[in-house]
């Protein structure tokens, strides 16, 4: 489309998309608030959004569009990374946002909801474009989308295009997840459907990519020949924060593992794609889920760790245990707590240990993925050196650590010598952070997902076998942990790094987490 | 206290060190900024503008001053630039002075006070001289040249682009006027992003842009108007051979071919000289136009093309004080094409309206 636009050459924004009607199932629910709205709403005031687009909540509350843009203004008033609310461009925005009130399974409500987006194809050149984003519960991804097709509104024809924009979980195992590829492919093509996995849209995430495949330096030593072994954490201080039933059926495996950290890891461990295009990217990511070990068997008790926090603190004040939470049974064995030591079967990182946690209630909010070097070959400069001289010159490896968040940054640990007399070695670090270096707040990680959905380039998206491939590989551990059937998971207290097999896990290979 | 050259170094590992004590500030510069003051009246305002950079992309600035003297020399204050008044460090602050010829070292001292292996940007500030060796030299030993245009007339687009064409190959060149006229720029891009947009492109007839002059211009086109236009000439690939000029007291009106430019004064106290009110542009049987609001920071947006209805659109654009434009120049110092291109058919278009002094007798 606008690659044809000879006043797009050279313009920082080379494109931006095609009139469309973004339409929200499930327009009432927290996600719509906190993120879908104000994130389009910074959108329209960054100019990325196109003349004629439209959003339409569709939802069961019953209320008015004059109702709905007022709630909407609200949400962006307390959401958007943007304060206060630009009135001109609000003013913009608000008129294209319209309600339709509806049921998921009445086919009368797609019917009304059609009318509706057929009159804004006339009023706001919207051609027919549509992007649905199903902010619902998977329970109800099926219903939605066979109501959508059956009332003709999922075909791309006549050069219009429609996309499907799902939110996570994709599924709660191997077979659940294929299931769901199997619904969504009855009614859409792949390319169609574009799974949000907001980690993905984090800038620190896509400088992961910058950082090994923009540089020369990084690559020649990214392999086991010089790693020693990958840490990845994903560390929450809070607890689940009001989502107690969500945790019940997800635990902190399937709300962190099998997606948020595997595609971190993918992100680390895959091969330099041929190209930065959608598919070249994905091919190479699943290619690092086929690799992965798979933990088996007896194999589950000795690479993983679960664990449960118990009453404890959080920033100094007392902390509630998960069993205390609201909507969370009193005899809960649901994890908030997962570490795991993986490894990949792969010329490039065959025999690197890869140690992954994730939990809430740890004892700080980070999240941070560090490539740990193997040490010196020789140690030279402790030659000759004994008692605490020798101590003091042990050489620490060196460590590249990159924080997703927060503090976005990249650090390099290396060995320096100790002004003075004696050859002394030091860690020290040479840092970058985001904050300090480029000033101002970027997009956030919903921004570019929507956008990008809309300009239809899946990228940043998980793809069908992708979610597959992570499921087969978590599916047996969720498997043996279910046939466990533990009365009580390892409790560790609210505020600290999990229970005491989680540092076990990792000192029996005479390696330690990182203090973060 | 004035040091001499040789001291700047020291003092500033001084001052950081200091400074790692009290606050455990990092010492992290991206580039090296010199702002070379033209004129003495500029200096407080370069400063602040330095100061407020530095607060945003960490780096060593070096405030470049002359006086009049008969003793040659340079000397320099060092300080740290602070994030806020009692916050941390997060940069070098070298303030130059040249006194009388010594002027003519500025080129060879700035590039002594530079951080080594980055980025070096030299901002000229104010108008741009019309004969001044100073800035052609101080082009040849920067990675990017940031000049103002909103600050010069309309005839040193031509010394613009010339400079541009010379130092290509070592320096880039770029203008804040020019970050200020992306917003504007997308906006006219978007007109085209669809195919009925696109198939008016070829029956363009006049383009008209409207723009707030400074205080008792009598210039028809203002730098930004100029560029603004010399960019879209450029994507629809007109030429400025040939080009015919009619003008009014406050308008101009440039044919090129089966185009017809009009260049208008809007004035408009609330927006910085120069810069853009209305642009529109009129096809056979369509009409596009951008038109900014009564809110300065605000711009309409409209399209009518025939059986292709798109609704007007509102659109927001921060008006960037000169901090945040250097800002944005400083975000991608490299060279711009897009620009050196623009630069260079704008400066054709308009130097009829706006001949060069070099093309006028000499003063003596």
């Amino acid at each position: 489309m606008t690659t044809d636009n000879p006043f797009r050459l050279g313009l920082e924004t080379e494109r931006i998309p095609d009139p469309c009607v973004f339409v929200i199932f499930g327009a009432s629910g927290d996600l719509t608030r906190r993120k879908l709205i104000p994130a389009l709403y910074n959108l329209a005031a960054s100019r990325l959004l196109p003349p004629g687009l439209s959003i339409v909540g569709f939802a069961l509350t019953d209320t008015s569009e004059e109702q709905f843009r007022k709630s909407m203004r609200e949400a962006v008033g307390s959401f958007s990374r943007r304060k206060p609310i630009d009135e001109a461009v609000w003013g913009d925005f608000v008129s294209r946002l319209h309600y339709v009130t509806g049921r998921f399974e009445d086919p009368s409500s797609y019917a009304r909801l059609r009318d509706k987006l057929e009159q804004l194809d006339k009023t706001n050149g919207t051609r027919g474009n549509r992007i649905y984003y199903l902010a619902i519960p998977p329970s109800v991804f099926r219903t939605v989308n066979d109501r959508l097709a059956e009332a003709g509104m999922v075909a791309e024809d006549g050069g219009r295009y429609v996309r499907v924009i799902i939110e996570k979980p994709f599924g709660h195992d191997f077979a659940s997840a294929e299931a769901l590829n199997a619904d969504l492919h009855r009614v859409l093509a792949e390319r169609q459907i574009f799974r949000i996995d907001h980690y993905l849209g984090k800038e620190t995430v896509q400088n992961i990519v910058a950082l090994r495949f923009g540089n020369a330096i990084f690559e020649p030593l990214w392999n086991r020949n010089h790693i020693d072994h990958v840490q990845i954490t994903a560390a929450e201080d809070i607890g689940v924060e009001g989502r107690g039933k969500f945790y019940e059926e997800a635990g902190a495996s399937r709300d962190i593992v099998q997606n948020h950290l595997l595609q971190l890891l993918m992100v680390t461990a895959m091969e330099p794609p041929v190209a930065f295009t959608a598919d070249e990217v994905r091919d190479e990511k699943v290619k690092v889920l086929r690799a992965l070990k798979p933990i088996r068997g007896d194999d589950v008790k000795r690479l993983t760790v679960r664990g449960q926090y118990g009453p404890g603190n959080f920033a100094g004040q007392p902390a509630p245990g998960y069993r205390q939470e609201p909507n969370v049974s009193e005899t809960s064995t649901v994890e908030t707590f997962v570490a795991m030591h993986m490894e990949m079967d792969n010329w490039r990182f065959a025999g690197v240990p890869i140690y992954v946690r994730a939990g809430k209630r740890l004892g700080k909010r980070c999240t941070e993925i560090s490539i740990h070097f193997k040490n010196v070959p020789h140690a030279l400069l402790t030659q000759g050196a004994s008692g605490p001289s020798a101590d003091a010159s042990r050489i620490e490896p060196d460590v590249l650590a990159i924080r997703i968040q927060p503090d976005e940054g990249i650090t390099l640990r290396f060995a320096a010598k100790v002004p003075g007399p004696s050859m002394v070695l030091r860690p020290v670090t040479m840092d970058f952070r985001y904050g300090s270096t480029f000033g101002g707040s970027g997009p956030e990680a919903y921004e570019r997902l929507i956008l990008d959905a809309m300009l239809g380039d899946p990228t940043l998206f998980a793809r069908a076998d992708e979610v597959s491939a992570a499921w087969r590989f978590m599916t047996p551990i969720l498997e043996e942990w279910e046939h466990e059937r533990l009365k009580d998971l390892p409790v560790y207290p609210a505020g600290t790094w999990g229970p005491p097999g989680a540092f076990e896990l990792i000192e029996r290979d005479t390696r330690a987490w990182r203090r973060l | 206290m004035r040091l001499s050259l040789d001291k700047v170094e020291p003092e500033l590992a001084k001052l950081w060190e200091e400074e790692a004590r009290r606050t455990r500030a990092t010492r992290v510069e991206l580039l090296t900024l010199v702002a070379l003051v033209s004129e003495p009246h500029l200096y407080d305002r370069a400063r602040e503008v330095v100061e407020r950079v530095a607060r945003v992309h960490p780096l060593r600035t070096v405030l470049a001053t002359w006086i009049e003297s008969e003793h040659a020399g340079i000397t320099a204050d060092v300080a740290l630039h602070r994030v806020s008044p009692d916050g941390p460090a997060c940069g070098d602050a070298i303030a130059v002075e040249a006194a009388g010829d010594a002027r003519d070292w500025l080129p060879e001292n700035t590039d002594r006070l530079a951080l080594p292996d980055l980025p070096l940007c030299v901002w000229w500030v104010g108008d741009l001289p019309d004969y001044d060796r100073l800035f052609d030299r101080m082009a040849r030993i920067a990675d990017v040249v940031i000049v103002n245009s909103e600050e010069m007339d309309l005839r040193d687009l031509e010394k613009l682009s010339t400079v541009s064409a010379r130092v290509r190959h070592t320096c880039a060149m770029t203008d804040m006027a020019w970050s200020r006229l992306r917003p504007l720029q997308e906006m006219v891009a978007r007109f085209f992003d669809d195919a009925a947009g696109r198939e008016c492109m070829r029956a363009l007839e006049r383009v008209t842009i409207e723009f707030s002059p400074r205080a008792g211009d009598k210039e028809v086109a203002s730098t930004q108007a100029g560029l603004l236009f010399g960019w879209m000439a450029n994507a629809l690939g007109i030429r400025a051979e040939g080009v015919q000029w009619k003008r009014g007291p406050t308008w101009g009106e440039a044919t090129l071919g089966r185009v017809v430019a009009r260049f208008e004064h809007h004035p408009r106290p609330d927006v910085p000289p120069g810069s853009i009110v209305r642009v529109a542009l009129e096809f056979d049987g369509a009409r596009f136009d951008i038109e900014r609001q009564d809110d300065p920071r605000v711009f309409r947006w409209s399209r009518e093309t025939p059986g292709a209805p798109v609704p007007p659109q509102t659109l927001g654009v921060d008006i960037a004080e000169e901090a945040g434009l250097l800002i944005r120049c400083l975000e991608r110092p490299r060279r711009d094409y897009l620009f050196e291109n623009s630069l260079q058919l704008a400066s054709k278009i308009v130097r009829p309206i706006a001949p060069r002094l070099s093309s006028l007798p000499r003063p003596m």
